[in-house]
């Protein structure tokens, strides 16, 4: 073991000249240090995927149930930090200013929904999948086939993102083009979640979380530093940058008689740009609405996502549902608090035009390499990204496998079959679907954030109004709930098409009334409430809900 | 004979007492949850107004008598320079960037003598072969071809700076030879002749109002509301949530 470290430590030191080359350009070399580091995480994620490897269906779908709260937090944390929160929402802050911000406060503020109206009661309930929960709730076979059919839909457009992301790092680190860059990243992710499942996922998620946080956090502390704002609470410290930037600094920009300089030797100085942080400025092509039905979307979303409520079937105890929500926000709003601050570094430092346009996906990595952070460090922060994208990656391929193997063909088609047979069902699900979440990732379709919003949308539209009646109101029956899952799917639908007929080009009639109102971004907006009036109305006409399952609901999960 | 009615519920009717005490915490953490996210954007939407720059005063002013062939000097290097802090918005379309390079490059050319003129012209012209060239190289021969690149820079915006105003080192003068265009376009196109204050408008223009002009810890106030604030109130909603219904829980002896 002294030897590997040692080995480690002379590949650092033989790599600092290169080094010092790499950062003559912000992309396009190989950078070797960045490279060691990323390999070195990844191997451990592997590493701790098989020492924690599941061994039966229970381990692969629920990790046996063996997660503490304050572990489930971090996994909760880890699982929803994605490529979206470590560098799509920095980049949406980047680009569109203030409006980036509903993705900040819509990724949170669902976490108060899903602590207050189901995380406890879903884990009272008892079921290990949300397909199972739906079917059950609503004993229905066909709604939990459907539901399963939007659990997989909902991964993948969740995945689809994060191989954006996974791409784009591999592509800083390595060199290569984007397409190479995904392939590799997506065979990598689904060589570890193939060996490990859930349960080795979870350990890693606690490990992913740590290598996340300290590798965004320690960034911004030493640009903060730098460039002569409040370093002790960066979060807070970054306050004099944003109306900075507002302001505009004149160059050149003289700290205690020293010029302040980004790494390429240009003033930290800025035109003013009141438009970076006024809310929804007309010149970033947002508006009002927008930010309101991004925010409502993601908040809804959150509630209604596969994945995350997947994680309070893992909990032993129904408090320990309850906390893990409250760890999982407060690791997850360490993240938050800090990514608004790498969009207005990032503002500060490639206002000069030399710099040029920057890819506002990978503004939080362009940012700390133009702030003159060590190489090593930066090459620690995309490490940090990829470590993001992973963690999530892995908790969708198992939830989309969950749904495969345990939803469809476990409940439906072969009620029979050994647990042997529905882990390996469970694998071919995931290989197959990571390979169809590759070849989508390759098109580029949208910033990372607006392809994971389009999860959060589905999930609101489909999900969550199933949930949110099954679990608080007893009159909500099978039929209200077919009826409201049709009209949350049509407006699904509906967006869909416009957006793919949009991108190939083509146009439909409204196509821009349907691209602003039910833009594919948000269109849970009126698809989620639509969905539970819907759901509400068929409900009161028709037949009342078995008594078993009112008693069930009455007693086991309302007390 | 059991009935169903027995055991009908809703978040509005629960069964008992626990459950009407349940209710009432959880709408009063939806109410506080609503009004604090949605409530403050709704009231930042209800009282901004549309707030120029001054430098949208300055082109306002200038720009009709710009078009008459009007203007003093000092004049010029006003109207350039509101130009200028567009440009250098990273906000800025590329269609939008095409048409204020050309009003920049039509205004500078307008008041710098000839033979400046196609001293500057053909170092633009030289300055952007060496750009192309600098993404293709590597290292030292990177410094280099990135040196030279300064070095032309520095000696057109010396032949500038009497007609443009702008400092030696500022961001301004950086973004002025960004600007540039290799060729002098002699006047500006009827479409961007039409465009251009529409341009300025569009990006000098905000929505502004007490709430954002007003600093708190460095931030505007709105900026530190959405940002930093409501994650915090965020996570003591939910630690509030916990210890009550737990409270309640243990008071009432409930075993889950």
């Amino acid at each position: 073991m002294k030897k590997i470290y040692i080995s480690l430590i002379i590949s650092f030191i033989a790599t600092i000249p290169l080094r010092a080359q790499s950062l003559t350009q912000l992309e396009g070399s190989f950078k070797t240090g960045p490279a060691i580091i990323l390999i070195a995480t990844l191997v451990t994620f592997v590493l701790v995927g098989i020492f924690f490897r599941a061994k039966d269906p229970a381990d692969y779908y629920a990790a046996g149930r063996k997660i503490s709260k304050v572990g489930s937090g971090m996994a909760i944390a880890s699982n929803w930090m994605s490529a979206a929160s470590f560098l799509g929402m920095a980049g949406m802050m980047y680009g569109f200013g203030y409006n980036g911000l509903a993705y900040v406060v819509g990724w949170t503020g669902g976490y108060v929904l899903l602590l207050i109206l189901m995380a406890a009661q879903i884990r009272k309930y008892g079921k290990f999948t949300a397909a199972d929960f739906i079917g059950d709730r609503y004993y229905s076979r066909d709604l939990r086939i459907v539901s399963a059919i939007f659990t997989i839909l909902i991964s993948f457009a969740y995945c689809v993102g994060q191989f954006g992301g996974i791409g784009l790092m591999f592509k800083w680190i390595l060199g290569f083009d984007y397409t190479w860059s995904v392939i590799i990243g997506s065979s990598v992710v689904l060589l570890y979640t193939l060996i490990s499942g859930m349960i080795g996922a979870t350990k890693n998620m606690q490990i992913q979380y740590v290598i996340i946080v300290v590798s965004f956090l320690i960034p911004i502390f030493i640009m903060a530093f730098k460039f002569d704002y409040f370093w002790l609470i960066p979060q807070v410290g970054y306050g004099a940058a944003v109306s900075d930037v507002v302001r505009g600094i004149p160059a050149p920009n003289i700290s205690d008689g020293v010029a302040l300089l980004n790494a390429y030797g240009h003033d930290f100085s800025i035109v003013p740009s009141p438009e970076f942080a006024m809310p929804w400025d007309p010149s970033t092509g947002t508006s009002f609405f927008q930010w309101v039905a991004i925010c409502f979307s993601l908040m809804v979303g959150t509630a209604g996502l596969p994945h995350v409520i997947q994680r309070f079937y893992v909990v032993p105890k129904v408090t320990d549902a309850r906390w893990s929500v409250v760890w999982g926000l407060f690791f997850i709003c360490l993240v938050y608090w800090t990514a608004p601050a790498y969009s207005t570094f990032g503002k500060l430092l490639s206002s000069n035009p030399d710099v040029g346009v920057l890819a506002k996906d990978a503004i939080v990595v362009y940012t700390a390499q133009l702030g003159g952070v060590n190489s090593l460090v930066v090459g620690l922060l995309a490490a940090g990204a990829i470590s993001a994208a992973f963690s999530t990656v892995a908790g969708l391929l198992v939830a989309g496998a969950s749904a495969f193997s345990h939803d469809l063909y476990v409940k439906v088609f072969n009620p029979g079959a050994t647990p042997k047979t529905q882990l390996g069902i469970a694998r071919i699900g995931t290989i197959i679907m990571a390979l169809a979440v590759t070849i989508v990732a390759l098109l580029k379709l949208g910033l990372i954030a607006q392809l994971v919003s389009v999860a959060f949308s589905m999930a609101a539209c489909t999900i969550f109004p199933l949930f949110l009646l099954g679990i608080w109101w007893s009159g909500s029956n099978r039929a209200g709930a077919k009826a409201g899952l049709f009209a949350g799917i049509l407006v699904t639908i509906v967006s869909l098409t416009y957006f793919i007929v949009g991108q190939s080009g083509g146009r439909l009639p409204g196509q821009e009334f349907i691209s602003y109102w039910l833009n594919v971004w948000y269109f849970a907006w009126i698809g989620a409430p639509l969905a539970v009036i819907v759901n509400i109305i068929v409900s009161k006409f028709t037949t009342p809900t078995p008594l078993e399952i009112k008693k069930f609901l009455a007693e086991q999960v309302h007390n | 004979m059991e009935s169903s009615d027995n055991y009908n519920f809703s978040l509005f009717k629960p069964r008992n007492l626990h459950g009407r005490k349940n209710r009432n915490v959880i709408f009063s953490m939806l109410l506080i949850w609503a009004v604090a996210v949605f409530g403050f954007q709704f009231l930042l939407r209800g009282i901004q107004k549309p707030t120029p720059e001054k430098t949208l005063a300055d082109f306002e002013t200038l720009w009709p008598q710009a078009i008459s062939k009007d203007l003093i000097s000092t004049d010029y290097k006003t109207l350039l320079n509101s130009l200028i802090q567009v440009k250098g918005k990273n906000t800025v379309k590329p269609v939008d960037q095409k048409i204020l390079n050309e009003a920049i490059s039509c205004i500078t050319f307008t008041v710098i003598p000839d033979s400046i003129k196609s001293f500057i012209l053909d170092g633009i012209s030289n300055i952007n072969a060496m750009k192309e060239r600098i993404s293709e190289v590597k290292d030292q021969e990177f410094l280099d071809l990135k040196a030279s690149i300064l070095e032309a820079e520095k000696i057109i915006s010396l032949k500038a700076a009497p007609y443009n105003g702008f400092a030696d080192r500022s961001l301004e003068e950086k973004i002025f030879l960004g600007s540039l265009q290799e060729v002098y376009p002699g006047s500006l196109s009827d479409n961007s002749f039409v465009r251009l204050p529409e341009i300025m408008k569009l990006y000098l223009t905000h929505n502004q109002s007490v709430l954002t002009d007003t600093t708190f810890l460095g931030f505007p106030f709105h900026y530190f509301y959405t940002a930093v604030f409501l994650l915090i109130l965020f996570v003591c909603l939910c630690i509030i949530y916990n210890i009550l219904i737990e409270w309640r829980l243990r008071k009432e002896g409930i075993v889950e």
